[in-house]
C-alpha cells in the first residue's frame, strides 16, 4: 500500500524515489549554484564597472547602468522623453483593454488613434524634430511591431479564413495558396524575402524602409497562423447556425458578424493565445534582418569596453522582459477562457 | 445581374482573378526594369560556377571552389542534420518531462511545469544567443580541456569526440540492406511467390553473408590529438552546433512535454479504470495501456512541432552555425542574383515541410486512432 500525503509521494513508491533522487540533483547541481550566481554573489546597483569586473556573481549594475541603452537602443539621448511616452501609452491602453467594461466600438477607434500618436511621437512631425525609423529602436520598437503584427493580422487572419471556407473555388484557391505558402516558411525567409525582393519589386519612390518592410512581412506571417486557428473554430460551428440566419434573411456579412464569428472566436480562445504568445516572440527575430529591437540594443550595449560584457545578465533581462509580457497574456488568455465559459 | 449570388459570384472571382494578374503584370514590370536599371543579371548558370563561399562547418565536405549546387547541397545538408537530432532528441526528452509532469511526485511534476513555462514564454533565438553568450564562461580554454571519457575533450573551443570511422565497398552494402530487407519480408514475399519462407530466409542469409565479404570492411578509429592550439581529428562539436543543438533542443521538449500531457490525459478515463480493475500499478497502466495510445493520437500536433523545428533551424544564423538560409544569404549577397536565391530558399523549405507533412500524414492514416 504505497504511502499518502507529501513523503509518500516523494518516497512512497521505488518509481517516485527515483525520481526525487533524480530531480533533487537536477536542482541540486543545477538551480542552487545558478541562484548563488544571479542572487547571492551579485552586484546590483553599483555604477563602477570595476565591481563587475571583481564580482563573482552575476553583475546586475550594468543593466542598471545601460538601462536607457537597452530599453530605447540608439534614439537620440535629449529626445528619449518621446519613446518612453510612446511606450507608456501603448502599455497603458493594453492594460485597459484588459478590463471587459472597455470593450466597446469605441476602444477601436482609440486604439486606431493612440497608435497614429506614437508613430508620431516615435518618427516626429507637428512640430516634434524628425527622427528617421533607423535610429528607433529598443522597447518600442518590439511593442510596435508586435501590436501592429497581431492587431492588423487578425482581422486579415479572419477575412482569409472566410475565404478559404467560401464556396467560390477561384477566392479559395487563392486563400489556400497564401495561407499553406506562408504556414510552410519559417519567419526568418520570409523576413529576408521582404528585405531583399521588396527593393526589386517596387519603384524607388514607393520603397518602404527597413521598419515597414519587417511590418508587413509579420503581418502577413500573422494573418495566416490567425487564419488557420479561425478556421478551426469556423468548422466547428453547426450547420443549424447558417440556417437559422438564413431563415432570419440576414445577409452573408450580417450572418459572419453577429452569428458565426463571435461563437468560433469563443471557442478557439486557447489557440489564439497560443498564436499571439508565438508571434509576441517572433518579433524578435527581426533583429537578423537589421532592425534595432531590443536584443539589438542589447547586443550594442555590451561593445561598451569600460565594461567586461555580461552577455549573460543583459540576455537574461531581455528574456525577463519578454517571459513577462508573455506570461502577463497568457494570464489574460486564461481569465477570457473562464470568462468565456461562465458566460454560456 | 448583380442581385443573383451566382452571378455575384461569379463577379467577384473575376474581379479578384483580374486584381491579382494586373498586381503580378505591375510587380514583373517594375522588377524588369530594376533589374535593368541596376544591372543585377539574371539566370541560373550561375549555379555551375565555382562559389567561393566558405561554410565554417558542415556533415558534407566544401570548399570554396566547389560550385554554388554544391553549397547549396551542404546546406540543406546541415539543415536536415541539425533538425533531425533536434526532432530525436527532443522527443525523447519530451516523452520523459510530459510523463514526469503527470508523475504525482512534486519535484518532477514542479520541474517540467517550471520547464515548460520557460519554453512557452522565451523566445527562442534569446535562448540561442544566452546559451552562445555563456559557453565562453563556463567552459576552460582549449590547452585545459576537460576529459569527460577518455578521448573526450571538453573545452571553450568546442567538444571532441573520437570518430568510428566504417568504410566499406558499396556493393557489399547493397547486398547486406538488400539480405535484411528480404529477411524482414520474408513471409510477404513467400504468399506473393510462392515458394517457400525457408527458401527466402535461406536467400537472405546468403545475401548478407556475400554482402559481409564483399563489403571488404575497415573499422577505424580516430582519437582527437592536441596539436597545440586545438584538438584535429575524431567529431568535434563546434561551439556553434553545440549551442544550435543544445538551446533548440531544450526549446522544443517544452512544446513536445506538453503535447505528450494533453495526449495522455486525452485518453478516455474508462482505460485506467479498465487496467485497476485488472489490478496493473499506475506504471503498468501508462506503459501497457495508456502510452501506446497516446502516440498514435498525437500524431497531428507533433507533425506540426516537428515542422516547427525545420523552421526554428534558420535561428542558426544568430549563432553563426552555417545553415541552409544562412549559406543562401551569402550566396545571394556575393552573387546579387536575388530573385533566383530567393525561389531557392522558398523552394526548398517549402519541399522539406511538405515532405513532413505528407509523411506525418501517411503515419497517421496508418496507425492513427482519430476517434472514438
Amino acid at each position: 500500500m504505497p504511502a499518502s500525503g507529501l513523503l509518500g509521494s516523494l518516497v512512497g513508491t521505488p518509481m517516485n524515489s527515483a525520481l526525487t533522487l533524480v530531480f533533487a540533483c537536477i536542482i541540486l547541481f543545477s538551480v542552487l549554484p545558478a541562484f548563488r550566481w544571479a542572487v547571492l554573489d551579485a552586484v546590483w546597483l553599483d555604477p563602477d564597472p570595476a565591481s563587475c569586473r571583481a564580482a563573482s556573481g552575476a553583475c546586475w549594475n550594468f543593466v542598471y547602468a545601460k538601462l536607457g541603452q537597452l530599453i530605447f537602443g540608439i534614439y537620440p539621448h535629449e529626445l528619449r522623453w518621446r519613446p518612453f511616452l510612446a511606450c507608456a501609452l501603448i502599455v497603458a491602453l493594453l492594460a485597459w483593454s484588459v478590463w471587459p467594461a472597455s470593450w466597446r466600438r469605441r476602444l477601436a477607434w482609440i486604439w486606431l488613434g493612440s497608435l497614429i500618436c506614437v508613430f508620431l511621437l516615435m518618427g516626429g512631425g507637428f512640430g516634434l524634430t524628425p527622427v528617421p525609423s533607423s535610429l528607433w529602436g529598443g522597447l518600442p520598437v518590439t511593442l510596435i511591431l508586435t501590436v501592429v503584427a497581431i492587431g492588423l493580422g487578425f482581422p486579415l487572419g479572419i477575412l482569409l479564413a472566410l475565404g478559404r471556407r467560401s464556396k467560390l473555388p477561384a477566392l479559395r484557391m487563392s486563400c489556400v495558396v497564401f495561407i499553406e505558402g506562408v504556414r510552410g516558411l519559417p519567419l526568418l525567409s520570409i523576413l529576408f524575402v521582404a528585405s531583399i525582393m521588396l527593393p526589386l519589386f517596387l519603384p524607388e519612390s514607393l520603397l518602404p524602409d527597413k521598419f515597414v518592410r519587417a511590418l508587413v512581412a509579420l503581418t502577413l506571417f500573422a494573418s495566416a497562423y490567425f487564419a488557420e486557428v479561425v478556421r478551426g473554430g469556423l468548422q466547428a460551428i453547426p450547420k443549424g447556425q447558417y440556417e437559422a440566419a438564413a431563415a432570419l434573411a440576414l445577409p452573408y456579412w450580417n450572418t459572419q458578424r453577429r452569428v458565426i464569428l463571435p461563437q468560433a472566436i469563443r471557442i478557439v480562445i486557447p489557440a489564439l493565445a497560443n498564436t499571439v504568445i508565438v508571434m509576441i516572440k517572433n518579433t524578435s527575430l527581426v533583429l537578423v534582418v537589421g532592425l534595432f529591437d531590443i536584443i539589438s540594443s542589447g547586443k550594442a550595449a555590451l561593445a561598451d569596453p569600460a565594461w567586461p560584457s555580461p552577455a549573460a545578465e543583459t540576455f537574461l533581462f531581455i528574456g525577463g522582459v519578454f517571459f513577462s509580457i508573455c506570461f502577463s497574456f497568457s494570464r489574460f488568455a486564461d481569465f477570457l477562457e473562464a470568462r468565456s465559459k461562465t458566460n454560456h | 445581374m448583380f442581385r443573383d449570388a451566382r452571378h455575384r459570384g461569379i463577379a467577384i472571382q473575376l474581379g479578384l482573378l483580374i486584381a491579382i494578374f494586373i498586381a503580378a503584370a505591375l510587380l514583373v514590370s517594375t522588377a524588369v526594369s530594376n533589374l535593368e536599371t541596376r544591372g543585377i543579371p539574371v539566370g541560373i548558370d550561375f549555379l555551375g560556377m565555382p562559389s567561393e563561399i566558405v561554410i565554417s562547418e558542415s556533415v558534407l565536405a566544401h570548399d570554396p571552389g566547389d560550385s554554388h549546387y554544391r553549397s547549396i547541397l551542404v546546406g540543406i545538408a546541415n539543415t536536415l542534420f541539425v533538425s533531425t537530432l533536434v526532432i530525436i532528441l527532443s522527443t525523447v526528452c519530451g516523452l520523459v518531462i510530459g510523463l514526469a509532469r503527470l508523475s504525482e511526485n512534486p519535484l518532477a511534476s514542479i520541474t517540467s511545469k517550471c520547464w515548460v513555462e520557460l519554453a512557452r514564454n522565451f523566445p527562442p533565438i534569446v535562448i540561442l544567443i544566452f546559451l552562445y553568450s555563456i559557453w565562453w564562461k563556463v567552459f576552460p580554454p582549449v590547452d585545459q580541456a576537460w576529459e569527460l571519457l577518455p578521448g573526450t575533450y571538453l573545452s571553450m573551443r568546442g567538444l571532441n569526440c573520437p570518430e568510428i570511422a566504417l568504410s566499406f565497398s558499396p556493393v557489399g552494402a547493397l547486398g547486406v540492406v538488400i539480405g535484411l530487407v528480404v529477411w524482414a519480408l520474408h513471409r510477404r514475399l513467400a504468399a506473393r511467390i510462392r515458394l517457400a519462407p525457408r527458401f527466402w530466409k535461406l536467400l537472405s542469409i546468403g545475401l548478407l553473408v556475400g554482402g559481409v565479404v564483399l563489403a571488404d570492411t575497415h573499422l577505424t578509429l580516430e582519437v582527437p590529438q592536441f596539436t597545440g592550439s586545438n584538438y584535429s581529428g575524431g567529431i568535434e562539436l563546434s561551439p556553434e552546433l553545440s549551442t544550435i543543438l543544445l538551446g533548440l533542443t531544450l526549446y522544443t521538449t517544452g512544446f513536445i512535454a506538453e503535447i505528450i500531457r494533453g495526449g495522455v490525459l486525452s485518453i478516455n478515463k474508462g482505460q485506467w479504470e479498465a487496467g485497476r480493475a485488472l489490478g496493473l500499478s499506475r506504471g503498468k497502466i501508462l506503459r501497457f495501456i495508456v502510452i501506446p495510445q497516446t502516440l498514435r493520437v498525437i500524431v497531428p500536433p507533433l507533425n506540426s512541432q516537428y515542422i516547427n523545428v525545420v523552421k526554428n533551424s534558420t535561428l542558426a544564423i544568430a549563432v553563426g552555425y552555417p545553415d541552409f538560409l544562412a549559406v543562401m544569404n551569402t550566396m545571394i549577397s556575393k552573387t546579387s542574383h536575388s530573385i533566383e536565391g530567393v525561389l531557392i530558399i522558398l523552394g526548398v523549405y517549402l519541399v522539406i515541410n511538405l515532405s513532413l507533412s505528407t509523411l506525418a500524414n501517411w503515419y497517421n492514416r496508418r496507425v492513427g486512432l482519430t476517434g472514438g
